[in-house]
C-alpha cells in the first residue's frame, strides 16, 4: 500500500520536482486523498458485524413474529425444552386484542396445544377480557406421597391429560391492582407416566394415599383473584407483589372431588445500593377444603420443590392438601444483566391445615446466577443444598419470584 | 504526551484495516516534507474535495457497536498527535467540525440558539408521513407542507420534559462547541390533530416487515408519554438533516469508499476530545450508533458531512428513565469491578453505588457534580478515540468548555422551558460546578500557555489559559527558551539561556530577531499543583512582512 501511495504521488503534479514534497498544505492533504481515490473499496461487514446486524435486524423477529412463528421454550414447570409451531396475531381490533395458537411437544414427551384470545387493554387499560382452549398432556409428573414425610424412595409417575377451556375477565381500578375472575371447564385424565425407571403411581399408591388415582372427573372451577403488583422494575429491585386466589372446584361427574382452594402469596423486595442488591422474600401459603363430603384429588394439591420453590428438592417433591413455603434471596450485580444470588428454602405441605406452622419445615439453601434485564430474568442456574434429598442443580428459562 | 487517563487506554499493534489510510499517511510525513508549509496554519481542511457519491451505508447495530467495542478492542491505540489538528495545535473547519465557541465570540443568544434556523415550528399543515426507525425514544415522522421531514419524540410518561430538555440542551451545547447537528424545537401536540398521509409507513414492531401506519401506532406512541395538564404533550422535533442518510460514522478506522476520510477517527481530534464534551455532560451514550453519516451534493459532486446525533441520553436523561447511576461511571461491562463483585458476594461496592442524589423533580433524571470526577467518567462501553485521547487533546476541548459562560448555560438550560423552576435551577448549578471541574482536571494536564504573539521588534505577549479560566493561580513566573528553526531540515537551535519572567511576556535576543525565518520560545512555568505546566509549549514564528506569525504550537 506504501508504495501505491507512494508511486500515485511521485506521478502527479509534484513529479518533476526535485523531491515528491507538495507545495502547500493544502495540496499535501489533496494528495493523500487523491490517492486513497485511487484505492476505494465497498465496506465488507465482518461474520460479526453480519451476524449481530441480522440477529437484531430479523432474527429477533423471526422468534417474535407475528404469524406462524416457532414455538419454543417450555410447556410446563419440568416438561424439559420445548419445540413446536405457532400461529399469533397481535393487532386483532384495531390493535386491541390478540390471538395465539400454537402446539409443541418437548423433550420429556410432554405435549400441549392451545388457543387464547385476549383483550388486555379494554376500556382504556381499565378491563382485561381473555377466553382459552386446550389440551396438555403431561407425560412424566412425579408423586412421591402425600405430606411432608414422603420419601423419594416412594417417587412415582403419572400422566395427567387434560382439556381445558375457560375464560376470564378482570378489572384494573389503578394501574398496580387487579380484581377479576375466570369460569373454567377441566377435563382432567391421570394415567401412566412415561418414566419407565419408577412405578405408575396407580401401582404404588391406592385411592387414599392418591385420591383421585382410581377414578376420574371433570371440574367446573369457579376463581376469583385479587392482585396488587407494586414491583420496579418487572425484574424487581423494591416494591412487592401480593397476591390472593380463591377457586372452587366443581366436580361435575362423580361429585367426589368437589373442594376448594385458596392460594396466597406475598412477595417483598428490598433494594439498597442504588438497587444494585436487592434482598427478596416470599411467603406463600395454600390451603384446600374438601366440599359436599369430597376429598381433593392429589393432582389438584398445591406442591413443593422443583425451581422455583424448595431448590433442594425434585421438582413436585412435596404435595399435600396445604401449603406453605418461605423463600429469601439475596441477589447482587455483578455486571449489567448479570446478578449473583444467595438462597434460603423452607416449606412444607402437612395434611392438617393446623400444622401449617413454622415446625418440622424442609430446608435448603444455595447459589445462582441470573441473565436479567429490567423486564426480568431470561435464564438461571440455581444450585440447591442442605436439603435431606442432596444437591439439586436447575437450569432455568424464566425468574424465581 | 498520552497521560492515561484512568489507565484504560490501550495501545494495540497496527490494524491491518488501517490499510490505505495509513500508506498515505506515512506519504504525507516524507521525511522531504517541511514542518511548516507556506499556507500553514490551515484553517480549513477541504475534506469535500473528491466526490463520495460512491459511499455505500453503515448502519451498524446495538448488538454490534457494543460487542466490537466490548471486546474487540478496534482500531489502532497509539500515542500520536491527532492527525487532522494544524500546526498550531488548533482544529481546522471541515465536514467534522466547525469552529465556533472555541475560535470566536458567540453571545449568550448565539450559544442558546444553537443550529436552528427559525424560532419555533408552526405545525399546521404537516402530516405524519412515517415511523421512527431508531431509537428507543417514542416517536414517528412528519412532514411540512413544503416536504420536509422532522421526527417527532415524546418523553417517558414517568419523566416529563426529561428526554426531550436534554436533546435541547445537548444539541445548543454541541452545535457550539463545533460539531454538526440538527435543528430541534420543542412545542405542544394534540394526538387528536394529527392526519397519517396515505404514504405513511413504518416497520411494523411486531415483525419488522414495512406496513402503512395506522392510527393505532400513534396511540401507542402516545400511550407511553407524558401527558401535560392540558391534554397535550410535549414534543421534541427534529429537523432531518439535508441530504441522504448513510448510516453512522464509527469512532476508529476510516469509510473505506469515502476518499475525502483519510485520517482515522480514533485519532480525530474532534472524536478524542469528544470525551472532555462528554464528561461534562454526561452524554455516556457518545458511540457509533448515535451518529449520522449525510452525503450531501452540490455542484455536481458529493461528500459526507458527519453528524453528532441523538443526545436524549445526556445529564441525567437515560431517554425513556431516569439516567442509570452506573452511567457515566463504569462501563456495561468492566472487568476487576465484576470480578471483585462475584468474589466478594457482593460485599464489594462500586463507588457509585453510593452516590445520593438529591431529590429533584422528574425531568432532571439523575445526575450530580459532587461526585463526579472527570478524569474516571466513561461512556456506556469503550471508545477508541476516548481511549487515544491524549493530553494535548484534552487540554483543547478543556478550552472550549471554559469559554461557556455561566450565562450561556442557564440560558441553554433554559431553553429546555423545564416547567419546574427547580429543575432549571438546578440543572444549571450542576452543569457549571461540572464545567469547573472539567476544566480545571483537563485544562492543567499540559502547559496552558495560549495565544502567543511576537511583534515586530521582539516583544512577546502570550496568555495563560488556565488561569483565564479560572481553573488555577498565576505560576510564580515562567521560564522562556528561545530558539532558532530551520524549516528545511527540521531542527532546532537554542539561541541564549533560559529566561525567567514574572509576567506572561518576554523579549526575543535580538540576534535571532535578524538571523532566521523561523524562531520560537519554548514556554515552561513550575506550579505545585500542575506539575503538567513544567512541560513546555513550544510556539514556532514566521517573519511576514510586516513581523512574525505565529506557525507552530506544540504541547
Amino acid at each position: 500500500m506504501l508504495l501505491v501511495a507512494f508511486c500515485l504521488l511521485s506521478s502527479g503534479k509534484w513529479s518533476g520536482a526535485q523531491t515528491n514534497t507538495p507545495p502547500t498544505r493544502a495540496d499535501a492533504l489533496h494528495a493523500e486523498r487523491a490517492a486513497k481515490a485511487q484505492a476505494l473499496a465497498p465496506h465488507h461487514p465482518n461474520a460479526l458485524e453480519s451476524g449481530l446486524n441480522f440477529f437484531e435486524d430479523r432474527a429477533v423477529f423471526i422468534l417474535d413474529r407475528e404469524g406462524f412463528y416457532p414455538k419454543l421454550g417450555s410447556i410446563t414447570v419440568g416438561s424439559g425444552f420445548a419445540y413446536g409451531l405457532g400461529f399469533r396475531d397481535r393487532d386483532l381490533l384495531n390493535n386491541y386484542g390478540a390471538v395465539d395458537m400454537w402446539v409443541a411437544g418437548s423433550t420429556r414427551g410432554y405435549f400441549a396445544a392451545e388457543g387464547r384470545v385476549r383483550f388486555p387493554e379494554l376500556a382504556h387499560k381499565r378491563l382485561l377480557v381473555e377466553g382459552w382452549a386446550g389440551r396438555r398432556d403431561y407425560a412424566g409428573e412425579y408423586f412421591y406421597g402425600l405430606g411432608t414425610d414422603s420419601q423419594r424412595a416412594d417417587q412415582s409417575d403419572y400422566g395427567l391429560r387434560t382439556t381445558v377451556f375457560g375464560g376470564s375477565a378482570g378489572v384494573r381500578p389503578f394501574s398496580k391492582l387487579i380484581v377479576g375472575g375466570s369460569l373454567e371447564y377441566l377435563h382432567p385424565s391421570v394415567g401412566r407416566g412415561n418414566d419407565d425407571s419408577v412405578p405408575d403411581v396407580e401401582d404404588a399408591f391406592g385411592e387414599a394415599e392418591a385420591p383421585g388415582v382410581s377414578q376420574r372427573a371433570d371440574f367446573l372451577r369457579t376463581h376469583g383473584y385479587v392482585e396488587l403488583d407494586y414491583r420496579q422494575p418487572r425484574y424487581p429491585r423494591q416494591g412487592g407483589f401480593v397476591r390472593a386466589d380463591v377457586s372452587h372446584y366443581e366436580d361435575r361427574t362423580t361429585g367426589s372431588y368437589t373442594f376448594n382452594r385458596y392460594d396466597f402469596d406475598v412477595r417483598q423486595f428490598v433494594g439498597f445500593f442504588a438497587g444494585r442488591r436487592v434482598l427478596g422474600l416470599r411467603g406463600f401459603v395454600s390451603t384446600t377444603d374438601e366440599r359436599e363430603g369430597g376429598v381433593v384429588p392429589f393432582y389438584g394439591m398445591p406442591t413443593l420443590g422443583g425451581n422455583d420453590t424448595l431448590r433442594g428438592f425434585r421438582m413436585y417433591r412435596f404435595r399435600g392438601p396445604h401449603a406453605l413455603l418461605l423463600q429469601a434471596e439475596y441477589r447482587w450485580e455483578i455486571w449489567s444483566g448479570l446478578d449473583g444470588a444467595l438462597f434460603y428454602d423452607a416449606g412444607k405441605t402437612p395434611l392438617e391445615r393446623s400444622d401449617l406452622n413454622f415446625d418440622g419445615l424442609e430446608r435448603d439453601y444455595g447459589f445462582g446466577f441470573r441473565f436479567n434485564t429490567d423486564n426480568g430474568i431470561i435464564f438461571r442456574a440455581d444450585a440447591g443444598f442442605g436439603s435431606r434429598d442432596g444437591p439439586h442443580l436447575y437450569l432455568v428459562w424464566g425468574g424465581v419470584f | 504526551m498520552r497521560t492515561g487517563f484512568s489507565g484504560f487506554a490501550r495501545f494495540a499493534a497496527v490494524r491491518a484495516g488501517a490499510g490505505v489510510v495509513v500508506a498515505v499517511m506515512l506519504v504525507a510525513t516524507d521525511a522531504a516534507a517541511p514542518r511548516f508549509y507556506p499556507d500553514d496554519p490551515i484553517w480549513t481542511d477541504d475534506d469535500r474535495a473528491f466526490d463520495a457519491s460512491g459511499v455505500g451505508t453503515i448502519e451498524d447495530s446495538n448488538g454490534y457497536d457494543f460487542v466490537a467495542n466490548t471486546f474487540s478492542n478496534p482500531g489502532e491505540r497509539r500515542d500520536v498527535r491527532a492527525p487532522n489538528v494544524n500546526t498550531v495545535d488548533e482544529l481546522p473547519d471541515s465536514s467534522w467540525f466547525t469552529n465556533r465557541i472555541g475560535r470566536r465570540p458567540m453571545s449568550v443568544a448565539d450559544v442558546v440558539r444553537g443550529p436552528d434556523q427559525r424560532d419555533g415550528v408552526d405545525m399546521a399543515g404537516w402530516v405524519v408521513s412515517g415511523g421512527k426507525s431508531s431509537g428507543v425514544q417514542p416517536g414517528f415522522r412528519m412532514t411540512d407542507s413544503s416536504g420536509q421531514t422532522y421526527q417527532i419524540e415524546v418523553d417517558p410518561s414517568s419523566n416529563p420534559e426529561m428526554a426531550s430538555g436534554a436533546e435541547m440542551i445537548g444539541t445548543a451545547l454541541y452545535h457550539a462547541i463545533g460539531y454538526s447537528v440538527v435543528e430541534v424545537y420543542l412545542t405542544e401536540l394534540d394526538p387528536k390533530t394529527l392526519v397519517i398521509a396515505d404514504t405513511a409507513m413504518m416497520r411494523d414492531p411486531l415483525n419488522g416487515k414495512r406496513r402503512r401506519v395506522r392510527p393505532r401506532d400513534l396511540e401507542l406512541v402516545f400511550e407511553r408519554a407524558a401527558r401535560q395538564p392540558n391534554g397535550r404533550y410535549r414534543v421534541l422535533v427534529s429537523r432531518f438533516a439535508s441530504g441522504r442518510p448513510i448510516g453512522n460514522f464509527r469512532y476508529y478506522g476510516t469509510r473505506p469508499d469515502d476518499p475525502n476520510d483519510v485520517v482515522a477517527h480514533e485519532h480525530r481530534r474532534e472524536l478524542r476530545g469528544a470525551r472532555v464534551f462528554g464528561a461534562w455532560l454526561n452524554h455516556d451514550d457518545s458511540r457509533g450508533v448515535n451518529s449520522l453519516d449525510m452525503l450531501e451534493a452540490a455542484g455536481g459532486r458529493s461528500w459526507v458531512k458527519h453528524y453528532m446525533f441523538d443526545f436524549g441520553s445526556i445529564l441525567g436523561s437515560g431517554t425513556v428513565f431516569a439516567q442509570r447511576h452506573r452511567a457515566g461511571n463504569e462501563y456495561i461491562f468492566e472487568q476487576r469491578p465484576g470480578w471483585l463483585t462475584l468474589a466478594t458476594l457482593g460485599f464489594y461496592i462500586r463507588p457509585w453505588m453510593r452516590i445520593d442524589y438529591p431529590d429533584m423533580p422528574p425531568s432532571v433524571g439523575r445526575i450530580e457534580a459532587e461526585v463526579f470526577d472527570p478524569q474516571q467518567w466513561r461512556p456506556e462501553y469503550p471508545n477508541p478515540a476516548f481511549d487515544n485521547m491524549r493530553s494535548d487533546d484534552a487540554f483543547w476541548a478543556a478550552r472550549i468548555v471554559s469559554r461557556f459562560t455561566d450565562e450561556m448555560i442557564r440560558g441553554v438550560v433554559a431553553k429546555a422551558q423545564y416547567s419546574d423552576p427547580k429543575a432549571t435551577e438546578y440543572l444549571g448549578d450542576v452543569m457549571i460546578k461540572r464545567r469547573d471541574k472539567v476544566v480545571k482536571a483537563f485544562i492543567n494536564v499540559v502547559s496552558p500557555v495560549v495565544d502567543a504573539g511576537l511583534d515586530a521588534d521582539g516583544t512577546l505577549r502570550f496568555a495563560n489559559a488556565a488561569v483565564d479560566a479560572r481553573a488555577a493561580t498565576p505560576p510564580a513566573g515562567y521560564t522562556l527558551q528561545w530558539f532558532a528553526f530551520d524549516n528545511a531540515t527540521d531542527t532546532r537551535r537554542d539561541v541564549g539561556d533560559p529566561v525567567q519572567v514574572t509576567s506572561p511576556e518576554g523579549r526575543a535576543p535580538a540576534e535571532l530577531l535578524t538571523g532566521s525565518d523561523f524562531i520560537g520560545v519554548r514556554v515552561s512555568a513550575a506550579h505545585p499543583d500542575h506539575p503538567g505546566w513544567s512541560s513546555p509549549a513550544s510556539f514556532t514564528f514566521r517573519r511576514a512582512a510586516t513581523g512574525w506569525d505565529l506557525v507552530g504550537v506544540e504541547r
